[in-house]
């Protein structure tokens, strides 16, 4: 699936500050940048049906656009997000199952929220980067491209790629140990 | 040991689900997986060399941390490329048996998608003879040799792909995809020469 960027680089803090002053231009950037995340956790963390997944992601925004001023710290933009997102879908789901979420459930659920937020650190870091490393590692690691063709559509000496790609994400590396400190990041080298 | 009793295409979702006996059981007794799925495998062994090489080789080279990361990522796709040649094959094989009785184009239309994959294969296992050879010349001394074996093991994927499209075009050899197949091939080549080179 490829990256896909959002629409300005305002930082998380700044975007909400815009959407608290009314900007109908912030609201809709903040839909977008979040729709992913709330649509993965919806659908890939609770497992809800499209239609579901479709209800509560319009649960979710209803409630972030009511609540937002009781948001403590501007930062915590994404977390607040996921929380809501889990409460909107814990809520359908003890509506929809007669059996409580188990342990095990609650487990798996945990993990794949957490590779969910590490996906999107990494999609957010990514976008961050700048052009080209941001096409070439779309290209490599999202697209499944060749370097061939990579090099074809780049217009680079097909030689040079996978050292490029390599550049890239050792700068990738660098931008998300920016974010956590003292953290390895396992999104960028294996 | 030919008396399997797998049967065709129910055998596993996924062949990494299978044992490595399994799936050299299964290979050895029915249609599919064919060349071209023992191709995708062989190239994955030979990313998996190069993976190993660039990890162990960080401290003395600023780019392995990126290649391991590349030969791991085309590692990942050969998996899904073998199932996935599998399945086509086995569908020309099915077209191919039916003759005259196979419906106007289906079996043009099936043999074209049994020439798609192999190339796939093919441009993967350059792409991966490409970074053994950066791991030949780079990598640590003492695991040069491990990349030299995973050059030659991923021209021979590629040479075994690239000879599949050319079969399964041979109605159209002038084709572009049999251009693309040659010159994946020649990209191995060329990698496997310089990776011996390096070593001396």
């Amino acid at each position: 699936m490829a990256v896909e960027r959002t629409s300005s680089r305002l930082s998380d803090p700044d975007l909400v500050q815009r959407c608290r002053e009314g900007s109908a231009d912030a609201w809709n950037e903040l839909v977008e940048r979040f729709s992913r995340y709330v649509y993965a956790i919806c659908s890939r963390g609770f497992g809800l049906s499209a239609a579901d997944a479709e209800d509560a992601f319009q649960d979710v925004f209803t409630r972030v656009y009511t609540r937002l001023d009781t948001l403590r710290d501007d930062s915590a933009i994404r977390p607040w997000i996921a929380q809501l997102t889990r409460r909107v879908c814990l809520d359908r789901v003890a509506r929809t199952h007669e059996e409580p979420v188990d342990e095990i459930a609650d487990e798996r659920l945990a993990r794949t929220t957490e590779e969910i937020d590490e996906a999107f650190t990494v999609r957010e870091a990514l976008a961050d980067l700048g052009e080209p490393c941001h096409e070439l590692l779309d290209r490599f690691f999202a697209r499944d491209e060749s370097y061939r063709t990579i090099s074809e559509q780049l217009d680079l000496p097909p030689g040079t790629v996978a050292s490029r790609i390599s550049r890239c994400l050792a700068k990738l590396r660098s931008e998300l140990e920016g974010r956590n400190p003292g953290e390895s990041p396992s999104g960028g080298q294996r | 040991m030919l008396e399997t009793t797998y049967t065709w295409p129910a055998v596993a979702d996924d062949y990494l689900d299978l044992r490595l006996g399994d799936f050299l059981d299964l290979s050895a007794s029915e249609p599919a997986p064919g060349a071209g799925s023992a191709a995708a495998v062989t190239i994955a062994l030979a990313a998996s060399l190069v993976t190993k090489v660039a990890r162990a080789s960080r401290e003395s080279w600023a780019e392995a941390g990126g290649v391991a990361a590349q030969a791991c990522e085309l590692q990942q796709r050969c998996p899904t490329l073998a199932r996935e040649d599998a399945d086509a094959w086995q569908l020309a094989l099915e077209a191919l048996g039916r003759g005259a009785g196979a419906e106007e184009g289906e079996l043009a239309v099936r043999l074209d998608r049994a020439a798609d994959l192999p190339l796939a294969i093919a441009e993967t296992g350059a792409d991966v003879a490409g970074l053994a050879l950066l791991a030949a010349e780079r990598g640590e001394g003492r695991l040069r040799g491990e990349a030299v074996a995973a050059a030659v093991l991923a021209e021979a994927g590629v040479r075994a792909a690239a000879h599949l499209v050319v079969i399964n075009l041979k109605a159209g050899a002038d084709d572009e995809r049999c251009a693309r197949a040659a010159r994946a091939e020649r990209a191995a080549a060329s990698a496997v020469s310089g990776a011996l080179e390096a070593e001396r």
